[in-house]
């Protein structure tokens, strides 16, 4: 890994020092060449950030629908007198994982971002609107999230269809906010 | 069924009886506990100061400091003591390292080191933490010590000497090691292993690290945990032979955060009959894994409210304490965090579900400005309920330097009484002299170390011996109750035992770890108030079987052993949530 940024440096060299000598310029000025390799290294940094951005939304959209199908398959099996701890409990799973932008896993590779200095919303986060290292998901709506996420999964001891629908919309409102903001 | 009788020693008798005396002349005090608890360390004999890197702490492990552990390693009847080591440094070189040591019990307030003639020294390791457990079931009490480095399993061979079998039983398991914990995940009628840890670290990190963190931009202080890597904690399943294999995957016990694990402690907290995992990490949100009821576990602490705090944030944890707060039957977790944040009461909800609670409990203003390791909850003052002992001290030397920051390195640990409810007040500044005291701690463990029925306190400290608190308190009633069973029947790790006072019913759970890196005295210790006599004492034994006695006197070390079962009842639910019955 270590030896990505060692290579594209030697190629940047290379495309410097390979490329014709470009019309005058100040014998002091920085060569137009690296400027222009530096402006296409700004695209790639930034562009690696939107990329960022664009998979968390992909993490949390692919969370929201199958949370989506979990709790409308709950609901339902309430209504129908079903036994739904599983899914009550698989629903609370999958919204603690919008309020986490994902499960332990992702956040071990969040943590690993943070150790490398990397901070999405490092704005944000001195506000303390965003937790370290999210990208979306805000402070609050995390924590919407969580406490959503407890309620479901406790909702296994008294079943109730109408307060289940109750707090989905909850979720589902969190979420739509938030993605719009995201957009 | 159950064979019960007093313990056979005289000395205990007699201890028990001074305490049925004392007791005749004073009733309960439900205010006012007048706490009182003398350092009698030095007089005990307790010298070995345990080392723990440069001064400057300028690598984390630098920091970390070790636990200790009560056991009774001879079965004489009288706990003793194993403290874990660490090495000192001095720039990029090791000074020197430090001994581990285990203190007999002398019986009359003093210890003996027989460190080497018990074979436990092991100077090779940079020592962490201790768990206690008769992992092989012979009847012996069984020390594993985590290291940085290849961990030790010294087993009690019986005759007053151990031997490292840490490479024959397959748990060496090389790398920062902390907290561990035995408990009989898949109900086998083995013990089986978690162990935790930290970052991934070598030694040459630790020998060339410099303070090189701005904090607070007044100092350079000890890089980390964030910039670190989280190193993966390990379960180790036993084939009922002395012999463990990693099955950490297979178990769904995989540590996926790569969290800085600390802190571990085995319980059915869930009340369905099989023990459950929680695993306190530091600077990442705490794992709870519940057991599926085969040894396979999930991991569901974000959504059953024990993994962060009020506020959906992650906190800095490292010591826990378990128990039942508020007197409901349900298990409680307290896990200690880092200064300028609160420790976190998890309040047991049923069902393996939990809220943060240390708002409601006066636990978050009285915890927030000191940095906080190990734990324990326990009826210091004998009324009934559990109080809270906190061991405190920071991480960082630097901040002596800086008066403006308002934080002190070495800090006095703290004591918080419970009003009955599950509401604490802090009780440190009325508990005597001792008590003021500022140390860096970090290990805490409690024993009745004199058997004289309350509960003592044994601290580690950074580069400094350790602190033996006796309590002198003049408590309420009392019951000590010793939990055995045969050997091959499969030990007592994970034995709940309940006692009921008219409606009030208590319950204390055997574990083979808790605290900071430490072990507590496996008796268990119940303070009965006012009443002289126990309506019910029932046992819940970890394979669901349970052993009931009727109006116990109080003030008396009870032996409770366990009658060989014909009939085990592997997988059955132990009932534990509350087994008010028979």
């Amino acid at each position: 890994m270590k030896a990505v940024p060692l290579i594209f440096s030697l190629f940047l060299t290379g495309l410097v020092l390979a490329a014709p000598p470009q019309e005058e310029a100040p014998a002091t000025a920085t060569p137009a060449e690296l400027v222009d390799a530096y402006e296409s290294l700004a695209d790639v940094i930034l562009g690696a950030k939107e990329s960022e951005k664009h998979l968390v939304r992909s993490i949390l959209a692919t969370a929201y629908r199958h949370a989506e199908v979990t709790a409308m398959r709950a609901k339902a099996g309430i209504e129908a007198g079903e036994d739904m701890e599983a899914e009550l409990e698989a629903l609370a799973a999958l919204v603690s994982q919008l309020g986490n932008e994902g499960d332990a896993a992702v956040a071990a590779t969040r943590k690993r971002l943070l150790e490398g200095g990397h901070h999405h919303n490092a704005k944000g986060e001195e506000q303390g609107i965003y937790d370290e290292g999210f990208v979306i998901v805000t402070r609050a709506a995390r924590k919407a999230f969580l406490d959503s996420a407890k309620r479901i999964a406790r909702m296994a001891a008294a079943p109730d269809a109408d307060r289940l629908a109750a707090e989905w919309k909850r979720v589902a409102d969190e979420y739509n906010m938030l993605m719009a903001d995201a957009e | 069924m159950s064979a019960v009788h007093f313990h056979g020693s005289l000395p205990k008798l007699l201890w028990a009886m001074a305490g049925l005396a004392v007791m005749s002349t004073s009733d309960v005090r439900a205010e006012g506990p007048g706490l009182r608890f003398q350092d009698v360390s030095a007089q005990a004999g307790l010298t070995r100061v345990l080392l723990s890197g440069r001064p400057d702490k300028e690598h984390l492990l630098d920091s970390a400091g070790g636990g200790a552990a009560w056991l009774d390693y001879d079965r004489d009847g009288w706990m003793d003591l194993y403290l874990v080591n660490g090495w000192e440094l001095k720039g990029n070189r090791i000074v020197r390292k430090g001994q581990n040591a285990l203190y007999r019990n002398q019986g009359d307030g003093t210890f003996r080191d027989v460190t080497d003639q018990a074979g436990v020294g092991d100077r090779q390791h940079w020592g962490g933490g201790v768990a206690v457990a008769d992992y092989d079931d012979d009847g012996w009490p069984d020390i594993l010590v985590t290291n940085f480095g290849a961990n030790v399993l010294f087993h009690n061979q019986g005759d007053g000497t151990f031997r490292d079998v840490a490479a024959r039983a397959g748990i060496q398991a090389p790398g920062w090691n902390t907290g561990a914990a035995f408990f009989d995940a898949d109900r086998d009628g083995d013990l089986d292993l978690y162990i935790a840890a930290y970052i991934e670290a070598t030694l040459e990190d630790v020998l060339e690290a410099r303070a090189s963190l701005d904090w607070k931009g007044v100092a350079k202080v000890a890089m980390g945990p964030f910039g670190l890597q989280g190193a993966q904690d390990r379960f180790f399943l036993s084939d009922g032979e002395g012999r463990f294999r990693e099955a950490t995957e297979s178990a769904g016990l995989e540590d996926r955060g790569r969290g800085y694990g600390f802190a571990v402690r085995a319980a059915d907290f869930d009340g369905d009959g099989d023990p459950d995992l929680y695993v306190a990490n530091d600077s990442d949100a705490n794992y709870f894994y519940r057991n599926r009821g085969d040894g396979t576990f999930e991991e569901i602490g974000l959504w059953n409210g024990s993994a962060l705090d009020l506020n959906g944030a992650a906190q800095a944890g490292m010591g826990l304490a378990v128990g039942d707060v508020q007197g409901d039957g349900l298990l409680d977790i307290f896990v200690t965090n880092f200064s300028e944040d609160f420790s976190t009461l998890y309040r047991g909800l049923g069902r393996g579900f939990f809220e943060d609670a240390s708002i409601d409990s006066g636990l978050g203003d009285a915890t927030y400005a000191s940095l906080s390791w190990g734990a324990a909850l326990a009826d210091l003052d004998q009324d009934a309920d559990l109080d809270l002992v906190i061991a405190h001290g920071h991480i960082y030397p630097q901040v002596d330097s800086h008066p403006e920051i308002g934080m002190h390195y070495r800090q006095t640990n703290q004591i918080l009484i419970n009003s009955g409810g599950g509401a604490f007040q802090d009780a440190t500044p009325s508990a005597g002299p001792a008590f003021q005291a500022a140390q860096s701690s970090r290990g805490l463990a409690l024993a009745d170390f004199d058997n004289d029925g309350d509960l003592d306190l044994l601290f580690t400290h950074l580069d400094a011996p350790p602190t033996l608190l006796r309590n002198d308190t003049q408590g309420g009633n009392w019951l000590n109750v010793a939990c055995q069973t045969p050997p091959g029947q499969g030990g007592v790790i994970g034995t709940s035992v309940w006692v009921t006072v008219k409606e009030k019913i208590q319950r204390r759970d055997i574990a083979s770890s808790g605290s900071f890196l430490s072990a507590h005295d496996p008796r268990l210790h119940f303070g009965l108030g006012a009443a002289r006599r126990a309506d019910q004492v029932k046992v819940v034994w970890p394979d669901g079987s349970t052993t009931v006695l009727k109006d116990v006197a109080a003030n008396q070390f009870l032996e409770i052993q366990k009658v060989p079962s014909q009939d085990p009842a592997p997988g059955g639910a132990s009932g534990a949530q509350n087994p008010t019955g028979e």
